[in-house]
């Protein structure tokens, strides 16, 4: 019997990366899949992939109009949600301080925590008790890093939602935690560079990190399906660590 | 296939409470266990209690004799093997005033000291791949009045847990730390033989918890299942299994 049968799991920005590889994972151990993302190309290509069990909905997190559609749409086909995996978010552009626009800085803002504040409040009235919610934070939020204030501060947000969430929301016998995941192979890296410059960023983050690579997507949806099970049952209110060592030590001294 | 199938493992301290139960969540996954314990009570019934194909060794975690005794043993039962569960801990309550030295060395002999040469000792037979998990306690993030030595050797176990994975990192051994807060195991009448001071102390513990109870045992051995098999890029961590308690 699967981990997770008979639940019906939600997952913003499922439509790739971490959240689609998660999708697959819910699937597997026996959970009704609800997909989200903006773009319609790619909630067309998550459908295609997940199949019968899985329904794909474009959405964009950061507008509250689509988000209660959203809903109204898992409820008139579910009625409840078991697993609410709030995991949409960006990185925006890389930007030391000096450079940085407000309309930048709103934009990574708008996803990553007014968009995981209202993906989960909009969802209380669905969620079953018993119910497990997990907020994608980052390892960023433990570090300082030059360029990505933004970012970084956003998901520190985000980590202190999970406390705060999960505080006020015990009550109802809701769960929430949270995922931080170090490097993640989602293709971001070659999205944003030339092959010849990945080939560069490769062989440096082999350098760099401990674990000499980049974690797979299945390693942190691993991650998601035991913080969504029963598994889990006495963890709340706690970020989960999945960065190969990156935060914790280091490997030279 | 079995969840655990081919898996070996060795769990200091798995003859009561949170070992006990992973050994049992092992064995009936496939795995074969090797457990240990000190007190003749307790290896009898984890011998009955494994009876599916349990190893029992008596074994004292404080002594390094008996931890190269184990070595051995465990090196002619399985060779090679994929989890090593340290768990063997205990608290003693005691305010700074009373803590005697004796409190204290027994305090860090038992968590931190037993622990560190159980994990030099037992490393080097560990396969590629496998892992190590150390319990630690919310006493070592949380300051609890009377469990300063205690918390100190836990604090001491969490730190032991991100060298030990920065070390064992190039033969890909993760090394995590579980983080029970209270849990409903048999350690509490051996803190408090006292039924009613015991039954008050877990009132109070429920009362404090933001789950408003205790976590079984059963839900420790699921997260060290989990860190020891399936968080494969997490090393250097720390999970905890405290309903909350440490993190609100
Ligand atoms: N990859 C890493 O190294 C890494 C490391 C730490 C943390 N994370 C975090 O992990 C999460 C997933 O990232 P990923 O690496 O899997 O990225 P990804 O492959 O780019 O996936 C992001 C997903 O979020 C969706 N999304 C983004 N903004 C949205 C919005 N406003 N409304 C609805 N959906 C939205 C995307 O769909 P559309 O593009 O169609 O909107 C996509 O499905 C993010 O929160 C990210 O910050 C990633
Ligand atoms: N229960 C909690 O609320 C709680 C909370 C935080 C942390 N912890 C930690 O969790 C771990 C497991 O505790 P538990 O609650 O499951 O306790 P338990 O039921 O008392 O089990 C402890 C196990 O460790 C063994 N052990 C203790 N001292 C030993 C020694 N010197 N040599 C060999 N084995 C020894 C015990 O065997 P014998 O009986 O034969 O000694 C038993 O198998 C401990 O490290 C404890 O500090 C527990």
């Amino acid at each position: 019997m699967g981990r997770l049968q008979g639940k019906v799991a939600v997952i913003t920005g499922g439509t790739s990366g971490i959240g689609l590889a998660t999708a697959k994972a819910f699937l597997r151990e026996g959970a009704r899949v609800v997909v989200v993302g903006r773009d319609q190309k790619k909630v067309d290509q998550a459908k295609d992939l997940l199949g019968e069990r899985a329904v794909a909905v474009r959405a964009d997190v950061a507008n509250l109009d689509e988000l209660d559609a959203l809903y109204a749409r898992v409820r008139d086909e579910f009625q409840r949600i078991d697993v609410l995996f709030a995991n949409a978010g960006i990185p925006g552009a890389p930007l030391p301080v000096d450079k940085m626009t407000s309309e930048a800085f709103d934009a990574v803002y708008a996803t990553n925590v007014r968009g995981t504040f209202f993906t989960v409040q909009k969802a209380l009235p669905l969620l079953a008790t018993g119910a497990s919610v997990i907020l994608t934070t980052s390892i960023a939020n433990d570090f300082g890093r030059a360029n990505v204030s933004a970012y970084a501060s956003s998901k520190a947000a985000v980590r202190s939602l999970a406390q705060s969430f999960a505080a006020e929301l015990i009550g109802r016998g809701v769960r929430v935690n949270a995922i931080s995941p170090g490097g993640t192979d989602t293709g971001i890296i070659a999205k944003r560079f030339s092959p010849e410059q990945v080939k560069v960023v490769m062989e440096r983050l082999k350098t760099t990190l401990p674990l000499k690579r980049l974690a797979q997507p299945e390693e942190i949806a691993n991650v998601a399906v035991f913080l969504a099970s029963d598994e889990s049952s006495y963890v709340l209110g706690a970020e989960l660590v999945a960065d190969g060592g990156v935060s914790r030590f280091t490997s030279v001294f | 296939m079995e969840r655990y199938e081919a898996k070996r493992a060795v769990i200091i301290g798995g003859t009561s409470g949170m070992g006990l139960a992973t050994a049992k969540m092992l064995l009936d996954g496939g795995a074969r266990v090797l457990v240990t314990g000190r007190s003749q009570a307790g290896l009898e019934s984890a011998q009955k209690e494994l009876a599916k194909g349990g190893v029992v060794v008596s074994s004292d975690a404080r002594s390094l004799t008996d931890i190269d005794a184990l070595a051995a043993r465990v090196k002619a039962e399985f060779g090679a093997f994929d989890l090593l569960f340290v768990n063997a801990g205990f608290g003693l309550f005691a305010p700074l005033e009373n803590t005697t030295e004796a409190i204290y060395d027994e305090m860090f002999n038992l968590n931190a000291k037993g622990a560190f040469f159980a994990v030099q000792k037992l490393a080097p037979l560990i396969n590629r791949g496998g892992s190590v998990v150390l319990t630690t306690s919310v006493a070592n993030v949380k300051g609890m009045p009377g469990l300063a030595a205690y918390g100190a050797a836990k604090a001491a176990l969490r730190s032991f847990a991100r060298v030990f994975a920065a070390e064992l990192l190039p033969r890909e051994i993760r090394v995590n730390a579980v983080t029970p807060g209270p849990i409903d195991t048999p350690i509490l009448n051996k803190a408090f033989p006292a039924k009613d001071v015991a039954a008050q102390v877990t009132e109070q513990m429920r009362g404090l918890n933001p789950m408003k109870r205790l976590g079984t045992s059963e839900e420790v051995a699921k997260a060290v299942l989990f860190l020891a098999f399936d968080a494969t890029f997490t090393t250097g961590a720390e999970l905890p299994v405290d309903g909350g308690w440490s993190q609100l």
